[in-house]
Formats: C-alpha cells, sequence, structure tokens
C-alpha cells in the first residue's frame, strides 16, 4: 500500500483507536496518529500489520523530516509522557517515550541531578526519539553514549508484541540487552513507548576552556594532550572554522577551535587551567557558557540561514564516528571535498571519542549530489571501520551496514511484515 | 552421527591432542563454579576462528549442542552441557592478537584471561576496567557471554561498556563482525545484543576491547561501621552527596570475620559491617572527595574511617574483598551465592530480609556486595552431600530474589540466568518478553544448538497463569 492509500475505513478505525482529534489526514498522503499509551500503539501497530502499511514513528525533531519517512501512518510519541518512576535517591528515572529531553532535565534537575543525553533542540526532541537514533551531544565525551545509561525499555514490536528489556536498577544482566538492539534501531524494530535511565549528580560548578589553531592537525594534537592528561572533562568538541562562522557569524575567524569543560571545585578547575596551560585563549563561566554549549549542541539542526552566501535549504545532517586516531583522516578527507567549488562543510564533533558531525550542502543548490560527494570521499579515504548516519534521511545508513543479513535476521524476529519504516532500508 | 565419529571429525578439525572424551577427562568439564553438575560428550579446544566454525557446521550436522567455556568460574551454570554434547573450550585460544594504544582499544580471543589483558598494557598507562572477582581465571570470552561487572562496574560499567566490536561464529558456521573500533556501529548494534547474550546467539572468537587510561590517583577507604544498618544507609548518603565512588563494597560483620581469618586484610573484627570504599581520578578531586566521603561515614555513625597508606595497603584491602567467596568456603563445604539487585535505597530492607530468611531457614548466609549499585551476593553456606540442605538453600535463594524483584530490582546483576536462573525469569518477565527475546535467539540459534536450557525458563511461575503456554515458540522450549 502506498502513502497515499490510507483509505476512510483505516482513518476511522484509527480514530476509534486515538479518538477524532488525535488522527489527521497529512497533505502528502497517509495519516498523522499520536496515540496516548501503549495499548493504544498496539492497537495501531495490530491495524498496520492486518493491512501492510508502513508506519513510522517519530518524535519532536524527528517529525520535522516526516516528509522524507515514505510512510502510511507517522506515529508521533508526544503523548507518551507518563513518569513510570523518578527514584531520585536512586539516581533513576523512566519516562514516556514522549517526553521531551527539556522536560526530563527540568524534573530531575530540581534534585541537582542531570540526564546526560543533550541532543540537539531538547525542547522538542523526545526521550524515544534520542534512542530511536542513539542521539547525542557535547556530553558524550565525559558521560558516554544513551547505549551506556539507558537501563530498560518498553516498546511495542513491528508485529504488534508489547515487551519490555533491562528493568529500572542500575546494573541488571537477566535477559537479552533489548536496549542494544532498538538504540540506533532508527525506529525500524518497535516503537518504544518508555524508557528507564540512570541519572548523574549535577555537576556544582563548570569552566570551559577555548584553544584555537591555525591548522586542524594541531587541534586534533591538542586533543591528544588533553585525553593523554589525568584531566576527565565533561565535553572536549572540536569547532571547524566554518561552524564558528554557521553560529557565531558576527564572531568568526578562520581558527579551529577545542573546547574543554571541566566540572569541579576551584582546585580542580585550576589544575584544568596548569594542564592546559598556554594553549588556553579564552575562558568561559555562567551564562556565556552555558550558551556556547547549547549553540554548539544545537549545531546539526541549524536551520536558520546564518549567512547570506550559505544555501542552507539543501544541508546534510551527517554523524560520523572513527577510532579516535582516525579523526583526522575524517576531517582532512571533509576539508578536501570543501575545497572544491561546489561542496561546504561544516565540523563540530566529540574529538575525543572519535566523532565528527558535518554539516554538507551545495554551495551552489541543485548543483552537485553533496552528501555523496562526502559519503564517496570518506568511503575512499578510510577503511571499513568508519561508520556513519545521516540524520533526517529515509535510510539514515549511507553505507550498507556490513551485516545487513544478520540484521535482516533480527528484523525478520521483530518485523515480519516490515511495517515499521521497511520501504526504505529493507 | 554418533559420538565416536564426531570426536574423530573433531580431531580432524581441531587436532589430535585438542579432543578430550574420556570420563575421567571430561569430569573437569561437568561444572563451574555454581552448584549444578551436566557432563559433556566431548571437549575440544579450538585455535582459531576457522576451528570454531568447523566445529558449528559438524555440530549442527551431528544435532550435537555446543557450549563455550572460558575459565569456568561463572556462577550461573552458564558453562555447563546439561543436554551433553561438545564443549568448546577456549584455554588454546588465549592470545591478546592487538593492542592498539593511539585508540585505546584491545583485540584479544576469547580464551584470554581478564587480570592478563590489563598486564599486558599496563605499561601504557591503560586496563580493562571490568573485573569480576574472579579477574585472576575468569577469561573476557566468558566475561561477554555473562556481561560480567565487578567493584568498579559502578564508575566504569559492565563488560558491554567496553566492547565496541566482536567476530562471531553462527550456529550454521557463518563468520561474522559486528562493529569494530569505532564508538558506534553502521546499523542496529549487534556487538550490544551479544554481549551478555549466554552464548544462545553466537560465540565470539575475536573482542575488540576499550581500554581505559589508569587514573592519577586512587583512593582506598576503609569506613567501619557498628551496625549493618549504619553501613547500609551510608551507601545512599554518599550518592546523595553527588559523589560516585569508583567502587563500594560492603561486607556484614560475620563475613568480614571469616574473610580477615583467612585473608589478613586488615579488617576490624569486631564490627557489625565495613564499606570499602574507592575513588578515582584527579588528585585534587580524589583528596576533596575523600574528605566529602569521610564526614559521610561520620554522619552515618561511622566508629572510623581508615585509608589506605600505600599500594600494599590498598591491595591487602582488596585481597580480602575479592578472596572472599574463598574464604567463605572454608566454613563450609559449599556455598551458594546469589547476584540479586535492589535499588541502592532498599538496602537496608533487603538486608533485614536476608537475615529473616537465616533465621527461617536456620541457614548461615553472609554478605558481601557491590553496595554502590545494589548489587547483593549472599551466601548462603551448605554442604552438597545432603540434599535437603541443597533443596533448602535454593528455597532461600528464591525468596531472596524474589524480595529483590519486589523492591524493583532484578534476579542478575552480572552473573547472568544460565540454568541457575532461569527459571526466576518469570519473576522480571512476561510471556510476550520471554517471547520475543526467544524470536530473537531464534533468529540466530533456531535449532537450539548453541548452549540449550539456558536463560529460558523450563516452567511457568508465580504471577503466570498456570497451564502449558499457548505460544508455540514458548512451547517448543518447553515452557
Amino acid at each position: 500500500m502506498s502513502a497515499t492509500a490510507v483509505s476512510f475505513d483505516l482513518v476511522r478505525e484509527l480514530r476509534g483507536i486515538c479518538g477524532d482529534e488525535y488522527v489527521r489526514e497529512r497533505p502528502g498522503g497517509g495519516v498523522y496518529v499520536s496515540p496516548a499509551s501503549t495499548e493504544e500503539v498496539t492497537a495501531i501497530l495490530a491495524l498496520a500489520n492486518q493491512h501492510r502499511l508502513a508506519v513510522g514513528p517519530v518524535g519532536g525533531s524527528t517529525e520535522r523530516n516526516a516528509a522524507e519517512l515514505h510512510v502510511d501512518i507517522l506515529l508521533h510519541v508526544n503523548r507518551l509522557t507518563q513518569i513510570d518512576h523518578y527514584d531520585h535517591a536512586d539516581l533513576t528515572v523512566g519516562v514516556g517515550a514522549g517526553t521531551t529531553i527539556s522536560q526530563l532535565n527540568a524534573m530531575v534537575g530540581a534534585d541537582n541531578l542531570m540526564f546526560a543525553g543533550d541532543p540537539s533542540i531538547p525542547e522538542r526532541c523526545t526521550v524515544g526519539e534520542l534512542l530511536a537514533t542513539a542521539g547525542h551531544g557535547p556530553l558524550r565525551h565525559g558521560y558516554g553514549a544513551v547505549r551506556d545509561y539507558c537501563i530498560g525499555v518498553h516498546f511495542v514490536t513491528g508485529d504488534g508484541r508489547r515487551a519490555k528489556g533491562g528493568g529500572r536498577v542500575v546494573k541488571n544482566v537477566a535477559g537479552y540487552d533489548l536496549m542494544k538492539l532498538l538504540i540506533g534501531s532508527y525506529g525500524t524494530l518497535a516503537v518504544i513507548t518508555c524508557a528507564s535511565f540512570k541519572l548523574f549528580p549535577a555537576p556544582r560548578q563548570t569552566r570551559t576552556f577555548l584553544a584555537e589553531f591555525v591548522s586542524a592537525e594541531e587541534a586534533v594534537a591538542f586533543r591528544d594532550r588533553v585525553v593523554r592528561s589525568p584531566l576527565s572533562p565533561m565535553c572536549l568538541e572540536l569547532v571547524s572554522p566554518v561552524a564558528r562562522k554557521i553560529m557565531r557569524p558576527e564572531r568568526a575567524d578562520d581558527a579551529w577551535l577545542i573546547c574543554v569543560r571541566g566540572a569541579g571545585s576551584d582546585a580542580v578547575l585550576s589544575r584544568y587551567q596548569k594542564e592546559l596551560s598556554s594553549a588556553i585563549t579564552r575562558e568561559l563561566e555562567g551564562d556565556e557558557e552555558r550558551r556556547m554549549w547549547r549553540a554548539l549542541q544545537d549545531f546539526p539542526q541549524r536551520r536558520d540561514r546564518a549567512d547570506d552566501d550559505m544555501a542552507w535549504d539543501t544541508n546534510h545532517r551527517l554523524s560520523i564516528t572513527v577510532p579516535p586516531h582516525d579523526a583526522i583522516r575524517v576531517i582532512e578527507t571533509l576539508q578536501g571535498v570543501a575545497s572544491t567549488d561546489e561542496v561546504e562543510v561544516g565540523m563540530t564533533g566529540r574529538i575525543g571519542v572519535g566523532h565528527i558531525q558535518a554539516l554538507v550542502w551545495d554551495r551552489k543548490p541543485g548543483a552537485s549530489d553533496a552528501l555523496r560527494v562526502v559519503v564517496d570521499a570518506l568511503r575512499g579515504n578510510l577503511d571499513e571501520s568508519i561508520t556513519m548516519k545521516v540524520d533526517g534521511a529515509a535510510n539514515p545508513w549511507p553505507i550498507a551496514p556490513a551485516n545487513l543479513a544478520s540484521m535482516r535476521a533480527v528484523k525478520q524476529a521483530l518485523d515480519p511484515n516490515n511495517v515499521l519504516r521497511g520501504r526504505d532500508i529493507f | 552421527m554418533h559420538l565416536p565419529t564426531v570426536v574423530v571429525q573433531l580431531r580432524k578439525i581441531a587436532g589430535r591432542d585438542a579432543v578430550l572424551d574420556r570420563p575421567e577427562d571430561l569430569m573437569l568439564y561437568e561444572y563451574d563454579a555454581g552448584v549444578r553438575k551436566c557432563t559433556p560428550a566431548a571437549v575440544v579446544f579450538p585455535q582459531n576462528t576457522d576451528h570454531v566454525a568447523e566445529i558449528m557446521k559438524l555440530a549442527g550436522s551431528a544435532g550435537f549442542p555446543v557450549v563455550a567455556r572460558g575459565a569456568g568460574t561463572g556462577l550461573s551454570g552458564g558453562a555447563i552441557a546439561p543436554k551433553g554434547g561438545i564443549v568448546l573450550a577456549f584455554a588454546r585460544m588465549n592470545h591478546i592478537l592487538e593492542v592498539d594504544a593511539e585508540n585505546m582499544r584491545a583485540v584479544v580471543q576469547p580464551g584470554v584471561v581478564n587480570q592478563q589483558l590489563s598486564d599486558n598494557v599496563a605499561h601504557l598507562g591503560l586496563y580493562f576496567a571490568p573485573d569480576p572477582s574472579s579477574q585472576k581465571a575468569c577469561t573476557i570470552g566468558g566475561n561477554v557471554a555473562e556481561n560480567s561487572g565487578g567493584p568498579h562496574t559502578l564508575a566504569y560499567g559492565v563488560t558491554v561498556n567496553h566492547v565496541t566490536g566482536l567476530t562471531v561464529v553462527l550456529p550454521s558456521g557463518e563468520i561474522v563482525r559486528f562493529g569494530g573500533k569505532a564508538a558506534e556501529n553502521n546499523g542496529f548494534d549487534l556487538t550490544g545484543f551479544c554481549v551478555g547474550s549466554e552464548g544462545t546467539v553466537g560465540i565470539a572468537t575475536e573482542i575488540t576491547v576499550r581500554l581505559l587510561r589508569r587514573p592519577e590517583r586512587v583512593a582506598t577507604l576503609l569506613g567501619i561501621f557498628e551496625t549493618v544498618d549504619d553501613g547500609a544507609r551510608t551507601v545512599s548518603a554518599i550518592t546523595a552527596a553527588g559523589i560516585t565512588p569508583a567502587a563500594l563494597e560492603m561486607l556484614d560483620g560475620w563475613t568480614l570475620r571469616a574473610v580477615e581469618a583467612a585473608c589478613h586484610a586488615g579488617y576490624p573484627l569486631d564490627a557489625g559491617a565495613v564499606l570499602l570504599i574507592e575513588l578515582e581520578g584527579l588528585a585534587e578531586q580524589v583528596e576533596e572527595q575523600a574528605e566529602a566521603v569521610r564526614q559521610v561515614c561520620f554522619q552515618q555513625k561511622a566508629r572510623e574511617v581508615r585509608r589506605a597508606r600505600d599500594e600494599n595497603e590498598r591491595e591487602l584491602l582488596w585481597k580480602g574483598r575479592k578472596n572472599a567467596f574463598a574464604a567463605l568456603g572454608r566454613l563450609a563445604p559449599s556455598y551458594y551465592s546469589q547476584d540479586g539487585v535492589v535499588p541502592r535505597t532498599k538496602i537496608p530492607t533487603v538486608l533485614q530480609f536476608i537475615e529473616g530468611v537465616a533465621k527461617k531457614y536456620g541457614l548461615r548466609i553472609g554478605n558481601i556486595f557491590h553496595a554502590g549499585d545494589g548489587n547483593l551476593h549472599p551466601l548462603i553456606l551448605f554442604d552438597p552431600r545432603d540434599p535437603e540442605q541443597l533443596e533448602m538453600v535454593q528455597a532461600a535463594g528464591t525468596e531472596i530474589l524474589e524480595c529483590c524483584v519486589s523492591m524493583g530490582g532484578s534476579i542478575t546483576g552480572e552473573h547472568g540466568v544460565g540454568l541457575e536462573k532461569r527459571n526466576l525469569m518469570p519473576l522480571l518477565f512476561t510471556n510476550d518478553d520471554l517471547d520475543v527475546m526467544l524470536s530473537l535467539r531464534n533468529a540466530f540459534n533456531a535449532a537450539g544448538v548453541l548452549n540449550p536450557g539456558k536463560l529460558f525458563p523450563t516452567t511457568r511461575m508465580c504471577r503466570e497463569t498456570s497451564g502449558p503456554s499457548t505460544n508455540p515458540l514458548l512451547m517448543a522450549e518447553g515452557m
């Protein structure tokens, strides 16, 4: 069934499940539904299986790319906002998949705790999409990926089974680790309805140390120095000159920037100063520091025209991860591509763990396929250890995963009718 | 295919001296560190991934189950063969294939001993963080299968947080590669899914692990308390103070006296409980945290807080902790170790419950555990030659785990489900949950060749409705 073939009867059935006001026909075809419970999600998926409809789960940010998803039913999780448990003394919380990251942080922040997921636009990004996309922001360096602090997940499989993995305690190896399987699966296996997480004590004091370099090579050498030092910063972020221009066009220059965010007492932060010494060009605290990190956090989702010369409408968001030592080769490859007249690339990233977030766009819209040019160049210059994801694309993996046969086996086990986002990926 | 033919074929694959089939040799492989025994039909020692693939193909065609085994230190029966078959012992696949210091990764074969890896990279200032108490013997392959933890899990996570790639032999004999040295995957995180799957999905033959840098300073404190309750409340109080120690272990008074008699670790013989607290990191930070922890301990009625003055004292304190299970072996012919988890604020309540269970059954139960993450290890002493005692001990263990689950916890934090706790899985998981897990197992291991009889329950229990399952997948497993 195509995205335009959702019948009136089906719309009526969906309205019977979710209520009239939570089912809308989409202008381009297909239906938008917003279930309020796991039971409603289960019923929607049962219906989709019965009629072989394609379902695309979305949250507040991925919804922006809904046009890219070739699905009959756009299933928005924004009404799944229940608090399943909040055990602040145990540093754990469980919330509905539609809870936004901002809502979650507001709740736990009142108890001086912190949720370590910091994706772009946390006011829009939901817990469900953070998990489905394995999203992360600058805190990834110091606190790990969401796979490291998600301790339990409730979900409905593509074939409509309600199930869970993990639990609500911080250490638990009972049963298969279904969290790992669902995190980063882009909603192709199941609709996540609720998840539990470890929380962290919020730092009482932080300071950010900025170091500028004339070349990426020097910046990466400084990264190595920080990683080999006794310091354990919360964040260690690289910013390219083009990315700086995007974020703060009025203050841009041609330097590469490394941002080191430390947390601790005055004595600890003084030690940061001592270790980083002459490389530091500036220190930030308070509101200025918060603004800078928020700009970095939101960098992948920048949609405003920062500069008249930048053709924003066609930008692609490419998240690249390599073994840390290979990061310089990624940067050099992207610089090489950007040295042509056609493609521009802005880079940030968790450089300490080998991550580069690239915004890629055509200088002259329509002149080239900027994303393809960049992906091909990276494939040519790096071995199979490179991993890439394109945020918001119909198929998030621009390189076919090497283990596609095993992925298909898993897909078949949980979504045999290929209901969840199947057409674009499997 | 009959066993003698299979043994001949195994020798052709792995070598004449790489297969055991005499009863007196097989006896060594009929147990692990748990309480059950099952004798395999044969034991084979592969030397490389191709051997494992060939053995899997042979086992599949001959209809023999395959159980992978590291050092046999597991506590859940994961490495024993309840349905006979071939034990794949990794003692000869024990090489560190690569140390990539620049990327802080190592690639190892599954038979590499946990401690051996850390020793091997110590000169680079690196180490492998998962540190089960059996780390001097247990293998990294076993750690991967069970998703093992250890005292320093509190700060650094369990094995899955330190594995970035696997080479896996599937039951079909196909060799697949999941992940690599990068911190993220292309496609599904099948690496993460395989870790902790207890050898039921595939067999890892090469493991890429993350190495960590040694901290600049380590402070090891011993908080001494008059009562178990005071010690238990201190655990939550330390967390509430915003401090996450690298390790936070607890021993009750009875256990620490037994340990002290065996190990001479310097534990006070008259204490009600001790907390072993380790802080790691930047020197300034560690010193501040050490002082803060001291204050919290005293606020919670600690009698004394000692700090290891040097590495020797530190090692001695840890020697007591890591050898505690063995030390209790001096007091009874055997022990039954539980691995329940509770939210850390529930530790005082569950310890009282355990005391009640000990009284109810007239058993001696020692508590030595990873208090910081609520991972309890009640050790129930008994004599396995007395079948009545074994039955009683298992009943007591089940009551304790039921209590853990009722408090929002789990039946296992690091030992795995295996044979030991498979029938307790319905305490945590519904039929639908288990059905989903089983369909995933069957995606890779439909014939149940790999480690059969593990992880999935054979009975229906407790909250579940009585009567046989109507689910065909569960029925196929005898549920």
